[in-house]
């Protein structure tokens, strides 16, 4: 149980952090790395690292995603086509 | 071409040095073998009178860190504020404040609702955090967050009637003031620089005066951190007169 449980979180891991770097729509990027961070805080619980899981949840899933979204309001959501 | 091939070198190491890591837990892990473990969780309790052995250490034994953290999220709003300037007085708005469409009714409710809960926790996350996890930062970030989902939905216009720069100004040093204060504390009780103890000024009352500066310090961090959170998202927020575009 547990060894699947950690096995999940990290192939979820994985998944978001390669769908947040390939993604081309930015606010989808900003929003699959909050679902990391969500996921990074719930394995932080899992390694017995409470004041790691608080932390990651509040500045990670919260804190920074709207510092990100703002940013893109600010400038632009698409990422440009490289030549 | 070259750059792929060194993230997958990059990747296989990592992976490997992963697969390799001692197990969680083990009593004969290299960490485990370190003095400096042996005497936090000995005398941890009995030397900084925390009942949280993770609070004493990042209180009283690593003091000096936490203290450089706390400098470096007060140096984070220092630069934000050097290259975005902070919001004036009375022309304040935001993308939300000129959006012709209003939130939804549920989210507004939903917000106003939850929002006062939301600091209570973080309240509770501050204070408790001497014997819980949890603490100042963490309980900081969590009123920075709630205030930031406040602004998202009610706008730049109400979030800064309700918490004004002239209330935020002052409070935006209180963590490092906070502990830099308590640490000089230390000084004048003849001790070190962030020692907590002074056994023949104290007496008896010494156990629960480290609590009581332990969570002075846990509110100046909790304080200072939202305060500098909010700050950094109003002056990153705000929108004055467009700027002329210079070719």
């Amino acid at each position: 149980m547990g060894t699947a449980l950690n096995l999940t979180f990290i192939v979820l891991l994985v998944v978001t952090a390669l769908l947040a770097v390939l993604a081309r729509d930015l606010l989808a990027a900003v929003i699959i790395f909050s679902a990391y961070s969500l996921i990074m805080a719930l394995m932080w619980q899992r390694l017995q690292a409470p004041d790691l899981a608080l932390t990651e949840a509040a500045v990670g899933a919260g804190v920074t995603t709207v510092l990100f979204v703002v940013a893109i309001f600010k400038t632009r959501r698409r990422e440009e086509e490289e030549e | 071409m070259i750059s792929l091939v060194f993230i997958a070198a990059l990747f296989a190491l990592l992976l490997y040095v992963v697969a390799n890591m001692p197990p969680m837990g083990d009593p004969d892990n290299p960490t485990n073998s370190s003095e400096v473990i042996e005497r936090y969780l000995e005398k941890g309790g009995e030397e900084t009178h925390a009942d949280n052995v993770v609070t004493g250490i990042i209180i009283n034994y690593r003091g000096y860190d936490t203290m450089g953290e706390v400098t470096v999220i007060f140096c984070a709003l220092a630069a934000v504020l050097a290259v975005l300037g902070r919001e004036r007085r009375g022309r304040i708005y935001a993308y939300v404040d000129r959006s012709r469409v209003p939130s939804s009714v549920i989210v507004r409710t939903m917000v106003a609702l939850l929002v006062p809960f939301i600091i209570l926790f973080s309240v509770y996350t501050i204070l408790h955090g001497e014997i819980s996890p949890g603490g100042g930062f963490q309980g900081g970030a969590i009123v920075g967050g709630s205030m930031i989902v406040f602004t998202t939905i009610f706008g730049l216009l109400e979030s800064s009637q309700r918490i004004p720069q002239r209330l935020r100004f002052p409070l935006e040093g209180s963590a490092v003031i906070t502990f830099f204060a308590v640490g000089a504390l230390g000084l004048a009780g003849g001790g070190n620089f962030l020692t907590f103890a002074w056994p023949e000024i104290a007496g008896n009352l010494q156990p629960s005066l480290v609590v009581w500066l332990t969570v002075l310090v846990e509110t100046g961090i909790g304080l200072g951190g939202a305060m500098v959170l909010i700050s950094i998202l109003f002056s990153m927020i705000r929108e004055e007169e467009e700027i002329a575009v210079v070719p």
